[in-house]
């Protein structure tokens, strides 16, 4: 008889007000969150419909071709498939030692005084827009670079070897390479913040242990430390890639922006990001936009792929 | 006389008068998903009285004492079977209005937990939930609560300061003054001075003992001169049951369960 | 005997060549910084001048300023983090108050994973799909809608952690006075994680100012001076960009100004973003 009725407190039915709201308000956050979910598959459904008219028409040619041709109307993912790829790699092969020197100076050298104000400035390398370095790429660092280092390398090749077809190019500093350093300077400070993030997650036990059978700190770092850390370390390349695979206006300012193969390293490219800068707004014709449109859908289960795995070795990581 | 007369009982649970019972706890089972946590609680809280419970860390004091403003219900895995009667009704029941219920039972945590807000602000923030008061009523509210926590002549004059900005005992006594602002049957009170040095236990002692009288309160200690300074009834819990339950001084000074005798006589000494 | 001596040796050259390269390579990292600085100073001061501020991108060869496209951007900017705040904040809260463990929870905390690091100018061809090519024409709430799908993931993200952190006993303190979930969120557990998510809102938004590849064909651009957001709407990074790829000398002082205005934006952003972050969470 009781139990059918809701508790009543000395005559006084006391709720507190809002009480109905309770419901509404999960509802509302719960649909914030399915948006976000929403987001990624519109990007995904968005991509497929608009880039559907050039898969249909060149099928898995599209894949394959290097020929990108909008007077002809003719398209090919390769050439701008083998920038994003190269590029990347080569910023990535720049960027990981120099990001683990970092973050190994800052977690186990860096003078105490230093730590917050280093930390800050690898921060704020990382914080700069992406079009900064863009300019910064063309104007300031293209120029020293042909006159200190393209140049020099050019004339010291030997005619006519391997090595005069990998660097053969135009020497105005922008290339493949030029490209990959500005990206590796850009993804230098993330991948150094997050190395030390995993750095400071082994435990100073273990740390002092090692040091205190007299271990230097290139074999503490070495042996104990990065072994400590390698699952998580290797999500952290993985996200750095993922940040030079999808790079865009660094890129586009310096690559030169050459359809076709890359050549050699100091020939103009261009990648999948830069391709679709450069082109989307002016492209006319559903093949074109569709061609751009599918090159997007590539370079999204493209960094899908790298940024699922970071995440899944991150996660690892974190949890033991 | 039979020979087993000597042994000491399993348990014993001294049961109150009905007219006396504010709680009525009867067959209480407790489970965290697939572990349980109480076993076949069965025992009657008096009203306005103090009542503490006592045992070892992980006997379930806590878990009994979260089942009673059904805190755990905020947790999808934990679930208690059995009924809890507060004054007749069953708050145990899905039908329950946990906003209702919680309204009547005030409740402090081990440690501190002021709100982000003002000193005012934090007492006051119950007492909006429920009513519309004007200025000089809130302020009369909040006084009267700040006084009745013994925490009014330290702070009435920077009540616009953050509540965080307190000592960890005034904090505590800032619980209380919030849990009694909205004017509540039932205090629980978890351990609370546990987090606090001697000179704040026993101020908030004092605070406790004032609210005798007016408040049904249960207290859950793992300090045993507390219970036996602030109780009128004591409960010991052990692996999730309760083993003896009676008047203070009678547990204190005669246990009669043996498991409550060692406990009791081991941390005296 | 001599033999462990010379290996103690290579061990020890071993490890001043270790350390010398940590050194090097923070020394590169700070000279990058500072050059990149030096240059954005150098080239950028010089056109600072009031006309930046109180004219419009001129036409090749002629006087004007950066004033349509600093409006655009605050315009743009502003309205996304508006959207993106109210989705992030929700969401964030979802994950970390309602869902910590659930399957669906697991699931949207890692596809807000991608979005957090997909490629914007991705986001910048899904708006253009869905907002507009259906009404034909470029718009700054085009713009806006692209930059709010890259801020609210950051959101999310540190509403959720910081939200984590806030103790267990803090909403149980307010649950058991009866106050509904809802309110507990609202005044307790939002109140008390304040600066994190301030510093999270802040973060979001450096990221959304410089950010140029999502406005290219969303926002596009404007030569003249408009508050309608209905139509092309001139912005910072664009200017920039095609100033900066232009072949005439004025434009490419304004761009090295605007460069330097954003860059000036975004660092002075993060930096409090950071002081915020440092400032122990009492009030």
């Amino acid at each position: 008889m009781t139990a059918a009725v809701a508790v009543i407190g000395e005559g006084r039915p006391r709720q507190a007000r809002g009480v109905v709201l309770d419901r509404a308000f999960e509802w509302l956050c719960f649909g914030a969150a399915s948006l976000l979910l929403t987001a990624l598959a519109g990007v995904v459904i968005s991509l497929t419909i608009g880039g559907w008219p050039a898969l249909a028409k060149f099928g898995p040619a599209f894949f394959f071709s290097a020929e990108w041709d909008p007077v002809a109307e003719v398209y090919g993912a390769a050439g701008a498939v083998t920038g994003t790829l190269v590029t990347s790699a080569l910023a990535l092969l720049f960027a990981l030692p120099l990001a683990l020197g970092v973050a190994i100076f800052l977690v186990e050298l860096c003078p105490a005084r230093l730590r917050r104000t280093i930390g800050t400035a690898v921060e704020l390398l990382a914080g700069i827009p992406s079009i900064v370095y863009g300019m910064w790429g063309l104007f300031v660092f293209a120029p020293w670079f042909v006159k200190h280092i393209q140049l020099p390398i050019m004339m010291s090749v030997e005619p006519g070897s391997i090595w005069e077809r990998l660097t053969a190019g135009v020497p105005n500093g922008a290339g493949i390479l030029t490209a990959s350093l500005i990206l590796a300077i850009m993804i230098l400070p993330f991948m150094a913040a997050t190395l030390r993030e995993l750095l400071l997650t082994v435990p100073s036990q273990v740390r002092e242990s090692a040091y205190g059978l007299g271990s230097t700190t290139f074999e503490v770092v070495g042996k104990v430390s990065l072994p400590y850390i390698r699952t998580g370390a290797v999500g952290a390349v993985m996200l750095g890639l993922g940040r030079a695979l999808g790079e865009t206006m660094a890129v586009t300012f310096i690559i030169g922006n050459a359809h076709g193969l890359p050549t050699s390293i100091f020939a103009s490219g261009s990648t999948i990001a830069s391709t679709i800068a450069n082109e989307f707004a002016e492209a006319s014709g559903v093949l074109h936009t569709g061609s751009l449109m599918a090159l997007g859908l590539v370079l999204f289960i493209i960094t899908f792929i790298v940024l699922a795995l970071a995440r899944l070795l991150i996660g690892k990581q974190v949890h033991g | 006389m039979n020979i087993h007369a000597s042994d000491p009982p399993e348990t014993s649970v001294l049961s109150l008068p009905p007219e006396q019972v504010k709680i009525d706890i009867q067959g209480l089972d407790f489970f965290y998903g697939a572990k349980q946590a109480l076993f076949g609680v069965q025992v009657g809280f008096a009203r306005n009285a103090v009542t503490a419970l006592i045992g070892p860390s992980g006997c379930g004091k806590s878990t009994l004492l979260r089942t009673l403003n059904r805190m755990y219900s905020l947790y999808p895995g934990q679930k208690a079977q059995g009924r809890v009667l507060l004054e007749g009704d069953d708050i145990l029941s899905p039908r329950t209005n946990l906003s209702a219920l919680r309204a009547r039972i005030g409740m402090v945590f081990q440690k501190p937990t002021p709100f982000p807000m003002s000193i005012f602000d934090n007492v006051a923030y119950g007492v909006r939930l429920y009513e519309t008061l004007s200025k000089p009523d809130m302020a009369a509210r909040v006084e009267e609560s700040l006084r009745r926590a013994a925490l009014w002549d330290e702070v009435k004059d920077k009540l616009k300061d953050s509540g965080l900005g307190l000592s960890g005992g005034q904090q505590q006594r800032l619980c209380v003054a919030r849990a009694i602002a909205v004017k509540p049957e039932i205090i629980l009170l978890d351990e609370p001075a546990s987090a606090l040095d001697p000179i704040s236990t026993a101020r908030l002692e004092e605070t406790i003992s004032d609210l005798k009288g007016d408040y049904t309160v249960v207290i859950v200690t793992h300090n045993m001169g507390q219970a036996a300074r602030l109780s009128d009834h004591t409960g010991f819990m052990y692996l999730g049951t309760l083993v003896e339950f009676g008047e203070t001084d009678r547990v204190f000074t005669n246990p009669v369960t043996s498991r409550a005798r060692d406990y009791i006589t081991g941390r005296f000494g | 005997m001599s033999a462990s001596g010379s290996q103690r040796l290579s061990r020890r050259v071993g490890n001043v060549a270790f350390l010398s390269f940590c050194w090097a390579a923070t020394a590169l990292a700070l000279t990058a910084l500072a050059a990149i600085l030096w240059s954005l100073i150098s080239q950028g001061v010089g056109g600072l001048e009031l006309a930046v501020f109180t004219e419009s991108t001129p036409a090749p060869g002629s006087q004007g300023g950066l004033l349509n496209a600093i409006l655009g951007s605050i315009m743009m900017c502003g309205l996304a983090m508006a959207a993106a705040t109210f989705v992030g904040v929700l969401a964030g809260t979802w994950l970390s108050e309602y869902a910590r463990d659930s399957a669906y929870g697991k699931v949207v905390r890692f596809i807000n994973d991608v979005l957090l690091s997909a490629p914007s100018i991705l986001v910048g061809l899904f708006i253009y799909g869905i907002l507009v090519a259906p009404m034909k024409g470029f718009s700054g709430y085009a713009g806006a809608a692209a930059l709010a799908l890259i801020a609210a993931p950051v959101i999310t993200r540190t509403t959720e952690d910081v939200l984590r952190l806030q103790p267990v006993s803090l909403r149980e303190a307010s649950v058991a006075l009866g106050a509904p979930v809802w309110k507990t969120i609202w005044a307790v557990i939002w109140r008390s994680a304040q600066a994190g998510m301030l510093t999270g809102a802040l973060l979001a938004f450096a990221r959304i100012s410089g950010e140029t590849a999502p406005l290219l064909f969303t926002a596009l651009n404007n030569q003249f001076l408009s508050l309608d957001l209905g139509g092309p709407t001139a912005n910072l990074p664009v200017v920039i960009f095609q100033f900066a790829l232009s072949a005439y000398d004025d434009w490419r002082r304004l761009a090295w100004t605007g460069a330097l205005l954003i860059a000036a934006a975004v660092l002075g952003v993060t930096v409090l973003a950071r002081i915020l972050a440092r400032e122990p969470a009492r009030s």
